[in-house]
C-alpha cells in the first residue's frame, strides 16, 4: 500500500484538506425532501509561494466553487484551508477581512466585475482604501504605477470601464487584485472572455507578474492549453473531486487517470496533421449529477476502462509527486500489495 | 468544378450607429461547394457572424443595411427576397445553428412544438406525420428515448442535448448549407468533440455544406476543408486547412496560429501574442485595417486596402501586400 503524500518540509503558503462545500435544497410538494449537491467532495491540495497551480475540468466539476469554498465566500461544509498555516475557513467576514489582503481574484467576465459608475482609478485605488496602505496622499502614484505594470497608459486613470476593450479590462482587474500585494491570487477563467490574440498577451502579463512579485495563482480554466502555458502544477477535476495531479509537462504528457486522458485526447489541436492523426477517446454521456452519494469511483459511469470493483470500491488520490484518483492506477490486478 | 452551392460576391453590410456608421462588412467575397465544411475565422468584431446573418436574411434593419454585393444560393439571388420568400429559404434551404443553446430554444413550447413547427412549415406535414419526423430527427442526433423526450420542454435538456435538438432542427428539412456560428464554444470538451463527431456524420449522410464560425483554430483544423479568414470586416486569406497552417500568407493569420496555444506541447518562454487592439470598426483607416498591429508593416499598406489575390495556379487568397516569408525563406 503507498502512503498518502506527507506535508512538505516547508510551509506551503496555501493548504486545503479534505475541503467540502455541499448546496442543501429542498424540493418536493412539502419542501421536505432535501437535496444534497455535493459541489466540492474532499479535495486536498497544497499551494506554494510564488507557484502556479491550474486547475482543469468541465462545468460543475465544482472547481469555481473550490475557489469560492478557499476564499470563504460560500461557507465550507467540511476540511480545512489554512494560510501560512493560519486556519481561515470558518470565519466571518470580520475576522477574515485581514486574510483578505493576501488572498485576492481575478474573475472570468471583464465586463460584469468591474463598477461601471467608478473611474480605473478608483477602482485599483478602492483595495488600498479598505486596507488604510499607503499615505493617502501616494494612492494616486501606486495606482498609476500599478496601471503601467499590467499595461495601461497611467494616463487613463479618469476613465470609466466602458471605454476599454474586454483585454484591457481584464488588465484593470488585474491592477486591482494586485493593489494590495497579495501573496495568492485565484483566477477564475481569468482569460476565457478573451480573443486568441489578445489571451496570450494576458497570459504573458500574469506570468511576467509573478515572476516580478512572487504572487502565487490558483489558475481556474476549462481551456486545457491555456492552463498547461501558464502552470507549474496541475490538478483535474470531476464531480467535486481531484482525480489526478501532478506537474504540468508531467500530466500532460502522462497522463494516468482515464478521465484526464479523455479529456486531453478530446481538445483539438490547432494542426491539421496532428488532428488527422489523433486517436479520440469520445466518452460516452454526461458528467452526471453532482447530487448522487458514489460508493465507488464517480467516473465509473463513463469510463472507458472500467472494472467490476470500481463500482464498488472508491479510489483514494495517491502518489508521490504524481497523484491520481483511480484503482487501475493505484492497484493494477495481479499486483502484489506491498 | 461544379457550381458552388453558395456564392457570395462583394458583400457590404454597415450600421448606423450613436458612434457614426459602422462597416462591418467591407466586400466579403467567397463560395462554398456542396458537402464541404468552410471555417470562418476571426477576432469577435471581425465580421464573421454580420456576414452570416447577411447571408440569412437576419440583418437587423435599421440599424443594418446591406448596402451592396451579392448572394445566391444555387444560383439564385437572394438578396432581393421579400420577407415571404426568405421564409422558404430559412430552415429549408438554409439551416442555422447558433452559439448559445439555452437562449435558441423557447422556454415555453416543448421540443416536440419547436421542431415540428419546421417540417410542418416547408414539408407540409400534419401533426402526427411532424412528429414522428421530429422524433426520427432527434433520434438521429443521438438524443435518447427521443420518443418520451420529444414531449419535454429545453430545460429538462443539458446544454449538449439542447445543442444537439438545435442540430435536429437544423437538419430537419435536409438543408443545401448549414450555417454554425460557434455551435461548440459554450460546451465542454468532451461535449464538444461528441457534436463535432455528430456534424461530421450528419454531412457525410446528408452532403449538406456547412459554414462553420470560429475562433478556435483547433476546431477548425480538426473538421475544416477550407478557412477563411476575417479581420476589420473583410476576407485577409483563404486557403485549404492544411495550406493555411503550413504557410500562412497574412501576417495576422501568422499571429492568430502563433498564438493559438497547444496542450500538446509546452512553449519556451513569452507567447507570441499579436500586440495591440482590434480596428475601431466605426473609424477604419484607409490602408490595411491590420497595420498597426502588424511587424512587416511598410508605407504602401497604409495608403489603400490591400486587394485579396489569388497567385496563379493556386486555389487560395490573401490580401497583404509583402511578402512574409520572404525574410528566411526566400521567394517563391
Amino acid at each position: 500500500m503507498i502512503t498518502p503524500t506527507e506535508a512538505p518540509a516547508s510551509q506551503p503558503l496555501l493548504s486545503v484538506r479534505d475541503l467540502k462545500v455541499h448546496f442543501h435544497s429542498n424540493s418536493g410538494w412539502t419542501g421536505k425532501l432535501t437535496r444534497v449537491v455535493r459541489a466540492v467532495d474532499g479535495i486536498s491540495f497544497d499551494v506554494k509561494a510564488g507557484e502556479t497551480l491550474g486547475l482543469v475540468g468541465e462545468s460543475g466539476c465544482g472547481k469555481s466553487t473550490t475557489a469560492r469554498g478557499i476564499l470563504n465566500l460560500i461557507p465550507a461544509s467540511g476540511g480545512t484551508v489554512e494560510l501560512e498555516g493560519q486556519p481561515i475557513s470558518g470565519l466571518s467576514d470580520k475576522q477574515m477581512l485581514p486574510y483578505r489582503q493576501d488572498l485576492q481574484m481575478i474573475f472570468q467576465d471583464p465586463f460584469a466585475s468591474l463598477n461601471p459608475r467608478m473611474t480605473v482609478g478608483t477602482i485599483v485605488r478602492e483595495p488600498m482604501d479598505i486596507f488604510n496602505l499607503h499615505d493617502a496622499a501616494d494612492r494616486r502614484l501606486h495606482v498609476m504605477r500599478l496601471l503601467d505594470m499590467v499595461g495601461l497608459d497611467p494616463r487613463f486613470l479618469n476613465r470609466y470601464p466602458h471605454e476599454f476593450s474586454g483585454g484591457q479590462r481584464q488588465r484593470i482587474g488585474i491592477a486591482r487584485a494586485l493593489a494590495v500585494q497579495p501573496k495568492l491570487i485565484v483566477c477564475d477563467e481569468a482569460v476565457s472572455a478573451l480573443d486568441v490574440s489578445i489571451q496570450a498577451q494576458v497570459i504573458n502579463l500574469l506570468r511576467d507578474l509573478q515572476q516580478r512579485l512572487g504572487v502565487a495563482y490558483i489558475f481556474i480554466a476549462h481551456d486545457l492549453a491555456v492552463v498547461r502555458h501558464i502552470a507549474d502544477r496541475v490538478g483535474v477535476m470531476y464531480l467535486g473531486r481531484i482525480v489526478e495531479l501532478a506537474d504540468v509537462d508531467e500530466l500532460y504528457d502522462n497522463p494516468q487517470h482515464p478521465y484526464t486522458q479523455a479529456l486531453l485526447s478530446a481538445a483539438p489541436v490547432p494542426d491539421p496533421t496532428s488532428e488527422s492523426n489523433r486517436q479520440r477517446i469520445v466518452l460516452q454521456g454526461e458528467v452526471p449529477s453532482p447530487d448522487r452519494v458514489y460508493p465507488g469511483c464517480p467516473f465509473a459511469d463513463r469510463c472507458p476502462q472500467v472494472e467490476d470493483r470500481c463500482h464498488q470500491q472508491a479510489p483514494q488520490l495517491i502518489g508521490e509527486s504524481h497523484q491520481t484518483a483511480c484503482l487501475l492506477v493505484n492497484e493494477p490486478v495481479g499486483d502484489e500489495p506491498q | 468544378m461544379n457550381q458552388p452551392i453558395l456564392q457570395v460576391d462583394d458583400l457590404h453590410v454597415e450600421f448606423r450607429t450613436d458612434d457614426g456608421i459602422v462597416r462591418a462588412v467591407n466586400g466579403v467575397s467567397f463560395d462554398v461547394q456542396a458537402g464541404e465544411t468552410l471555417g470562418i475565422v476571426g477576432e469577435s468584431g471581425s465580421g464573421k457572424s454580420v456576414t452570416n446573418l447577411a447571408i440569412m436574411g437576419l440583418v437587423p434593419t435599421p440599424p443594418g443595411k446591406i448596402t451592396q454585393g451579392s448572394v445566391r444560393l444555387a444560383g439564385q439571388e437572394l438578396l432581393n427576397n421579400s420577407n415571404k420568400e426568405w421564409s422558404r429559404v430559412r430552415g429549408n434551404d438554409i439551416g442555422m445553428i447558433f452559439q448559445d443553446p439555452m437562449t435558441a430554444l423557447n422556454p415555453f413550447l416543448t421540443i416536440a412544438e419547436q421542431l415540428t413547427e419546421v417540417s410542418k412549415l416547408h414539408m407540409g406535414h400534419n401533426n402526427a406525420e411532424a412528429i414522428e419526423h421530429a422524433v426520427e430527427m432527434l433520434d438521429k442526433v443521438g438524443i435518447a428515448s427521443a420518443q418520451k423526450r420529444v414531449f419535454d420542454y429545453p430545460h429538462e435538456f443539458s446544454g449538449g442535448m439542447r445543442q444537439r435538438v438545435m442540430i435536429a432542427m437544423a437538419l430537419t428539412c435536409q438543408p443545401d448549407v448549414l450555417i454554425a456560428d460557434e455551435p461548440t464554444t459554450a460546451l465542454d470538451v468532451t461535449i464538444q468533440a461528441q457534436i463535432l463527431e455528430l456534424m461530421q456524420q450528419l454531412q457525410e449522410d446528408q452532403g449538406t455544406a456547412i459554414i462553420f464560425i470560429t475562433h478556435d483554430l483547433g476546431v477548425v483544423a480538426s473538421i475544416c476543408h477550407r478557412v477563411l479568414v476575417m479581420y476589420g470586416g473583410r476576407v485577409v486569406e483563404e486557403a485549404t486547412t492544411g495550406d493555411l497552417y503550413a504557410e500562412p500568407r497574412h501576417p495576422y493569420t501568422l499571429g492568430l496560429l502563433h498564438s493559438a496555444l497547444r496542450w500538446d506541447q509546452e512553449t519556451e518562454g513569452e507567447l507570441r501574442a499579436i500586440e495591440g487592439q482590434p480596428p475601431d470598426m466605426a473609424n477604419l483607416p484607409p490602408g490595411c485595417a491590420f497595420y498597426d498591429r502588424c511587424e512587416f508593416g511598410q508605407p504602401a499598406c497604409t495608403e489603400q486596402v490591400p486587394p485579396l489575390v489569388q497567385l496563379q495556379q493556386e486555389q487560395r487568397r490573401h490580401a497583404c501586400l509583402v511578402n512574409i516569408h520572404a525574410p528566411q525563406e526566400g521567394s517563391e
